[in-house]
Formats: structure tokens, sequence, C-alpha cells
């Protein structure tokens, strides 16, 4: 029973990343994008752009192409991008690791503050620190992340001169930290280099900071609602008519009920974070994800195109999984 | 106790965890810019290859010339004259139709392998059998894949032979082999190694080189990174800067900020205002280099409204605000410029003086018949300065009732749809001019053999627009195989004198220029027209 139950989600998933493939593929083929014209050059003759052309395989019919790719697909190559040379899981193999590392501090940044900020807001519902949170959240959610990251460029980086520039790591350290997992922090912790260490964080902090008060701004709003429908609950009375401390009654009974639906919204940020925060790496000048996705997009670079799409599309899938699994850990009926 | 649940501190162990949040070391950790490094901010969009045979554009050569070498090398400040390089003294013979190159015999590549001439002429070869855009030059003078071994050969170790397949000037052909990324010499045993499918180490060389240039690539990571790094043994003696590190940025904001930190040494791409502020800054300077191709307005001569002469006289002579352009939107990105032959050459004609005069336009257009005006479209790339030049030419077009809608699309796009004659106004940027020669231009913009659709000429611009001129062709063609330099310079000036009298698809607004900024610690760099910018004699000063 077990058995089947697993094999329906696998199968599932598989047609979810069936469906997502062929829309992406139909959806780029009818752009007004031409990839020949972006290898061989606004100036080529006709026999040059002939010859592109065929070379891509363009010349065959749609569904040719298709069969084509998903039968490289199933021997796991994702083929060849235009706007690299490389192969598409190479540069995916690269760029991912960038945005996972920006991601995860914002999300990071964004869980320490939006979490704590949304439960002061609930309990203190109507009162300042409840205004305050509401103000913060409208900033962080209003203003543009584009302006944000201006702003803090100018302030912490031109001003101050606290936070680093553009990119991942200044100039100057450039090619120095060989690449073991793509996570330059560590990387630079591995090759015990202390100066290119100090320059990644410093640049890694700001881009993080600027996304982290966006998801700052989602969660403290989403907590504060989770936590003011718990706190009405007739079992929070009954805590506190049984004499508890408040920070019991809050945090021991109110926030434990909430975990399932903030695991949720958590892991949705998270995807939404990794998928690619195109704005935030134009800004920063950071080799991500969002980034990759978007010049490939302009390009009509479809190997690029798809294999970024099937991998947003594994990427939620994981953390459905993953949020699946955590629910068992965080609520007893789930895991009956 | 939940996952969630805050560390109990007491007051003091809190305030002793910020302070030492806020004192430790990462935070206060000054950048500087390393003495013997280049730290490069440019944009990257059009770097997609680094293969001589396949890159297109200034930046693939600014890159290609300082990882390999040429037989010959143009002047930055004098690029019509050209200098000895790879080559030692070069004769032309055959009344024009032979070119004999003696090489050097102490060039190495990178590899350690010594660089002989069956290099340079399989170099050559190899472009041709490729077949991909750098090719489209050496097509134009008559070479065939077919062909090539015959008459791109060495004759010894060290001796090349060219032989032209047709009459042309073999200066022009020179100044190709100077300034071209596809004439740049390249290793073939490390590149044929490197060969996937008989491709002749086309994937390979996208993302490698295999030269013997000034610089060997370290790191190249497309749109994101380049890394040069020095080669100890080049010929002329190593390079001064151990380093060039270009990093793809394409916000003028952001490049502004790294210049005024000190975090970069040179940036492209600032927009005019942040040029201006830059400027007055005494650590910065800045430096324009005028290129030989062009910013122009064209319309599809195949089109009906844009058929009658009378029309694209109106709108390409009177209805540009010309000054207006250059003296404003244009300040860091071109020079007043209106002929398709650029300044600065000997066969150059000065300035026919057009300038907006809707007054002059509403006759010509009641002349045929469009009193009221009539509804157009103008297709322009989205990006500076393209869009503010369709903006002040659609408030222009409207002077004479033209009602102009601005579309605005990807280069791709933009040029996609000029290459398939289905535009109406374009906003653009092109034009040849990569070699000091009347013809490279005149080719480029207005040259046009065959003006059928099914002709599908699409490098030419004169044919994209759609209009063929029998006379100036023949001009164009005559000047190309007119040995005497007088008698050329002046069919050169007939052939520009003809494109004023009859008004053909399109029209010249400004000369490009590049602007850079550079830091003034930055000493020897000197942009090249062509964009062969050689970085070998750059070097970084103290700060004062």
């Amino acid at each position: 029973m077990k058995a089947r139950s697993w094999l329906r989600g696998a199968a599932g998933i598989g047609t979810s990343l069936l469906c997502l493939l062929v829309l992406t593929f139909v959806i780029g083929r009818v752009m007004p994008l031409d990839p020949v014209l972006a290898i061989v050059g606004p100036d080529a003759d006709r026999s040059t752009y002939e010859q592109v052309y065929r070379q891509l395989g363009l010349d065959q019919p749609l569904w040719v192409q298709f069969g084509r790719y998903l039968l490289s697909l199933a021997q796991g190559d994702l083929g060849q991008a235009l706007l690299t040379g490389n192969p598409v899981t190479s540069d995916l193999l690269r760029v991912l690791p960038a945005t996972a590392e920006l991601a995860t501090l914002a999300l990071l940044i964004g869980v320490l503050l939006g979490v704590p900020l949304g439960v002061l807001a609930a309990t203190h519902y109507g009162r300042w620190p409840d205004h305050l949170a509401r103000v913060l959240g409208l900033l962080g959610h209003s203003t543009p992340v584009f302006w944000f990251g201006m702003m803090g460029l100018l302030v912490f980086y031109a001003w101050l001169g606290w936070a680093g520039g553009i990119g991942r790591i200044g100039l100057a350290f450039e090619g120095n930290v060989p690449t073991v997992t793509g996570l330059l922090t560590l990387d630079a912790i591995i090759a015990g280099d202390g100066a290119a260490w100090r320059s990644a964080m410093r640049h890694l902090l700001l881009p993080a900071a600027v996304l982290g008060l966006h998801t700052m701004a989602y969660l403290s709003r989403m907590t504060r609602s989770f936590m003011l429908a718990q706190l009405s609950q007739e079992y929070i009375l009954t805590a506190r008519v049984k004499g508890l401390t408040e920070r019991q009654v809050v945090w021991g009974h109110a926030f434990r009920n909430i975990r399932v639906q903030l695991l949720t919204i958590v892991a949705l940020a998270y995807g939404g974070l990794l998928e690619g925060a195109v704005l935030t790496e134009t800004v920063f000048g950071w080799p991500g994800f969002g980034s990759y996705l978007t010049g490939s997009l302009l390009l009509g670079d479809m190997n690029a195109v798809m294999g970024s799409v099937l991998v947003i599309g594994v990427l939620f899938v994981s953390l459905n999984l993953l949020t699946d699994a955590l629910y068992r850990v965080f609520d007893p009926r789930a895991a009956a | 106790m939940t996952p969630f649940d805050l560390p109990r501190l007491s007051r003091r162990q809190w305030w002793c965890a910020a302070a030492a949040a806020l004192g430790s070391g990462p935070l206060h950790a000054q950048p500087t810019t390393a003495a013997d490094q280049l730290l490069v901010g440019m944009s990257m969009n059009n770097l997609l290859s680094l293969d001589p045979a396949a890159a297109t554009g200034l930046d693939a050569l600014a890159v290609g010339c300082n990882l390999y070498d040429s037989l010959l090398e143009t002047e930055a400040q004098e690029p019509a004259r050209l200098m000895p390089a790879l080559a030692r003294v070069w004769d032309v013979r055959q009344s024009g139709r032979r070119l004999v190159f003696q090489l050097r015999e102490d060039v190495r590549f990178a590899s350690g392998k010594p660089l002989l001439a069956e290099h340079a002429a399989w170099s050559m070869q190899r472009v041709l059998k490729l077949n991909l855009a750098p090719a489209s030059v050496w097509k134009s003078y008559g070479f065939t894949a077919a062909r090539v071994h015959s008459d791109i050969q060495a004759t010894d170790p060290f001796t090349l032979q060219i032989d032209l397949p047709q009459p042309t000037d073999p200066h022009l052909v020179l100044l190709t082999l100077a300034t071209s990324m596809s004439a740049l010499v390249l290793d073939r045993d490390v590149i044929l190694a490197n060969e996937s499918r008989g491709d002749q180490g086309a994937a390979w060389l996208t993302t490698h080189a295999a030269g013997s240039g000034a610089f060997t690539l370290q790191t190249w990571r497309p749109k994101e990174l380049l890394i040069l790094r020095r080669q100890p043994a080049h010929w002329r003696g190593a390079a001064r800067l151990q380093r060039v590190v270009m990093r793809h940025m394409t916000e003028s904001q952001t490049l502004r900020l790294m210049l005024s930190r000190g975090d970069l040494d040179l940036a492209s791409g600032l927009s005019a205002p942040d040029v201006k502020a830059l400027s007055r800054r005494a650590d910065l300077a800045v430096e324009s280099v005028r290129r030989g191709n062009i910013y122009y307005v064209a319309v599809n001569a195949r089109h009906p409204t844009f058929a009658d002469e009378r029309v694209r006289r109106a709108v390409l002579r009177h209805l540009i605000d010309f000054e207006g352009l250059t003296g404003s939107v244009l300040t860091s990105f071109g020079q007043a410029h209106q002929r398709p032959v650029p300044a600065g050459l000997p066969a150059s004609l000065p300035s026919p003086g057009y300038r907006l005069d809707a007054l002059q336009a509403r006759q010509l257009l009641a002349e045929a018949g469009l009193a009221n005006g009539f509804d157009t479209t103008i297709r322009v790339m989205a990006e500076a300065p393209f869009t503010a030049i369709a903006t002040s030419l659609q408030a222009t077009l409207g002077q004479a009732g033209i009602r102009a809608r601005i579309q605005p699309g990807t280069g791709n796009q933009v040029y996609g749809a000029m290459r398939e004659r289905k535009f109406e106004i374009i906003v653009g940027r092109g034009g040849g001019g990569a070699e000091a020669h009347p013809h490279s231009s005149l080719r480029a913009l207005v040259y046009n053999p065959d003006n059928r659709d099914s002709a599908k000429l699409t490098n030419f611009q004169g044919w994209r627009t759609g209009h063929a001129d029998p006379t100036l062709n023949a001009l164009i063609e005559q000047a190309l195989i007119e040995p005497d330099a007088q008698r050329q310079q002046a069919l050169y000036q007939q052939a520009q004198q003809r494109v004023h009298e009859t008004v053909g698809g399109m029209q010249a607004i400004a000369a490009v220029t590049d602007t850079h900024v550079v830091r003034r610690e930055v000493q020897g760099y000197v942009g090249h027209p062509s964009g062969a910018t050689r970085l070998r004699d750059v070097f970084k000063r103290a700060p004062a």
C-alpha cells in the first residue's frame, strides 16, 4: 500500500515536470527571439545563418526537436548553452551554489528577524510593537528591491565602507579561491584564505540583508496572523488560568501550534529565493541562477532555459517533500 | 524546550555578543586594488565566444588581441598605418594580387611550441572552413573554403603567401589582417588535440584560448568574469601587469560607485550623467575612443511609404535633430557625423550640414501627397542611447505630422526584423569601419549589388534597407580596384557625394565613441579605434 502511494507520488511528480518542459519548450519556440542571430551576430551573411540554423536542428519539426531533447535528457545531458558555450549542467552547477549561498543567508536573516517580530506583534496586538511591525512589513513589501539595493550600496558601501561592492568577492581576489563546493565563503575557509573569506563575507552580507528584509516582511505578517488565530483559542485561556508564564503560553503553546503553517511559508519563501532574485542579482552583479535564466531567456537560449526550468521544478518538488517530512516531526497527527 | 526557544542570556552577555559582532574584523577590512592587476568593469553581453573564427564584436577583439598575436598591427593614434607584429616584413607582389609575409623566428605559443607560417595559414583556413560570421570579410575578398588551401599557404617555415582570388585593394586586406579577430594566429596542435567530432576545436575554443599573445586565459565564465594572466615568455617581453580581471557589470550606477571607491581601475558603459559626475574627480580620467561605425536612422525603402525618395529625404535629412542629439543624448556615446565614411581618412569629406527643418520636410511630404503625415513604427533596442534617440525622433517626426509609435526590443528582435526587411524605421548602430579604409564602411552601409528579396544579402545594410543605386555600387567597386591612391580617393569622394545627392535608406547621426573612465594611476592605456586595445604596456603607478 505504501509502495503504491510512493509510486503514485513519483508518477505525479514526473508528469508535472514533463508538462513543465512541454510548456517551456512551446513558449520558447513561439517567442520572437532568434538564437541563430545571437550566435552569428546581426551582420552575418545568409550562408552562415543557414548553416548555424541547421546545426542547431531548428530546421526539424518541433516534435522532433523536443523528442531529441527528451532523449538527451534521459541520458542526463541537458545540452549545450548558447550563452556560455558550456554544457548546461556545468553552468547550473556553477550558478546554483552562488544563489544558494545568497538565498540561504537571506532566509536565515528573514526567519531570525521576521518570526520573532511577528510573534511580538501578535502578543502586543494594537500597541506600538504591532504598529512598528506593520510599518516594517509595509516597508519591506512595498519598497522595490532594486531601490533598496542601490541605497544599501550607497550607504553601506560607498559612504560607510562596511559592505563589499559588486560581485561575490573583491576583484583582486577573483580566481584565487579554488572551487570545491561553489559556496565561496566555504571554499575560502577550505583554502585557508582569510583575506578572501573576509572579502566574500563583506560582499555577501548586504545583498543577503536586502533580500532578507523582503523575506522578513512576509514572514512577520504571516507569523502575526497565525499567532493571533492561536492566541484567541480557548486552550490559551486555559494555560493562562493554570498560571503558566507568558513566555510558556506564547512559545510553549501558541507558537508550537503554528510551526507546521510556518514551515510551509518558509519553504515557499526559500523556493522563491532560490528560483532567482533577478533584480538583487542585477544590482549586486551576483552571478546567480536568476541572472543566468534571464540572460538565457533574452537570448532565446532554449537549452539553458529548459535546464533552468527543470531545476526550478525539481527544487520546488524537493522542498515540498522536505516540508512533508518535517510535518511528521512537528505534527504527531501527520506521522500517525 | 522547542527548537524556537530563545537562548537565555543575561543583559551583560547580550551586550558582549553585540560588541563582538560589530567589532569583528571582516566588516572593517578595506579593499585595495593590487598594483600589478588591472581591474575592469564592463558589459560582457556581446562576449559570447572567444573563438577567433566565431566571435563577433569589439569586445571579443579587445580580449582576443591580448591572447593571440596577428601578422600586423595598426597604431591606435594612426589606425591606417601598418606596423610589424608576427610578420617582420611584408611585400605586395603581382600587381597587388599576392601578399608575402616574412615571420619572426623567435615566437613561441604559450604551449612552448614555435609559431610557424603554417600555423598562420591554418588559422585563416579554419575561419573559411567553419564559415561563421568572421568568415564574411574573407568571402568578400573572394576566398572560398574549397580553394583556401591553395590561396593561403606557407611556402617555408617562416614565409606566408596569400594570393588574392579577385582584384581588390591589397592595403584593405592588410588592414583586415591587422584588425580582424579572424586574422589572429592559433596554436593548431593544442586546438586539434581538443577537437570534437571534426569541429576544428570550435567547441573548445569557445571558452578556451591557445595563442602566443602577451596574456593567457586564466578564467572565463561567460557573462561573469574573465581573467588574463601575463605570459612571461612573450616574444616582446613580459607584460607589466600580472593579471587583468574583467567583470561583467551593466549597471552604470554600480560602476560609478566602484570607481569612486577605488575598487575598479577602468570602466566602460557608464551613462552620460555618471561620466559627467566622475569627470570632476581628480583621481579619474575620462577617455573617449572614436570607432569606425555609426549611430543611424534607417528606413525601409521597400515599404510603400518610404519607396518615395521625397519621403526618405524629409525623414532622414530634415526630421532628425542632429545638433540636439549629439549635444545632449549622445555626449558620451558619439560625435557628430553625417556621412557613411568615417572622419579622419584621406577620402573623408566635411559634414554636409543636415539639420532639423520641419518646414522643408512638410513641403516634401506635401509634394509626395502626404501633407497630413502618416502612421509609422520606430523599432529600437531598449537601452541607452537608442531609446533616447528614438524618443527625440518621434517628437521631430511629429513636427511634420508623422505619428510614430516606438517599438522597443532586444538587439536580436530589432536587427532580426531589419535582416528580414520587416520594419519601417529603425534606430541602430553598425557599419563596418574596423579597417581605416572607406570601402569597409561603404560596403557595410550603402553597397547593395542585388536588391531582390531572394538575394538575402543580410550582411549589407544597404540590402536590409531595400535601397540599391547601381551608380553608387559601380563607384564603390571601381574605387576598390583603383591602384592610384589619388584617383581612388577621388572615387570615394564621388561615392559620398552620390550618397548625399540620392537619399538611400540610411542616415548617419553620429560616429560611435566608446567612453572609458580610468583611474589616473593606470598608465599606458590607449583605446584602439578598431577595438584591438593591447594591454601589454599598461601598468599602474603608485597613487599620489
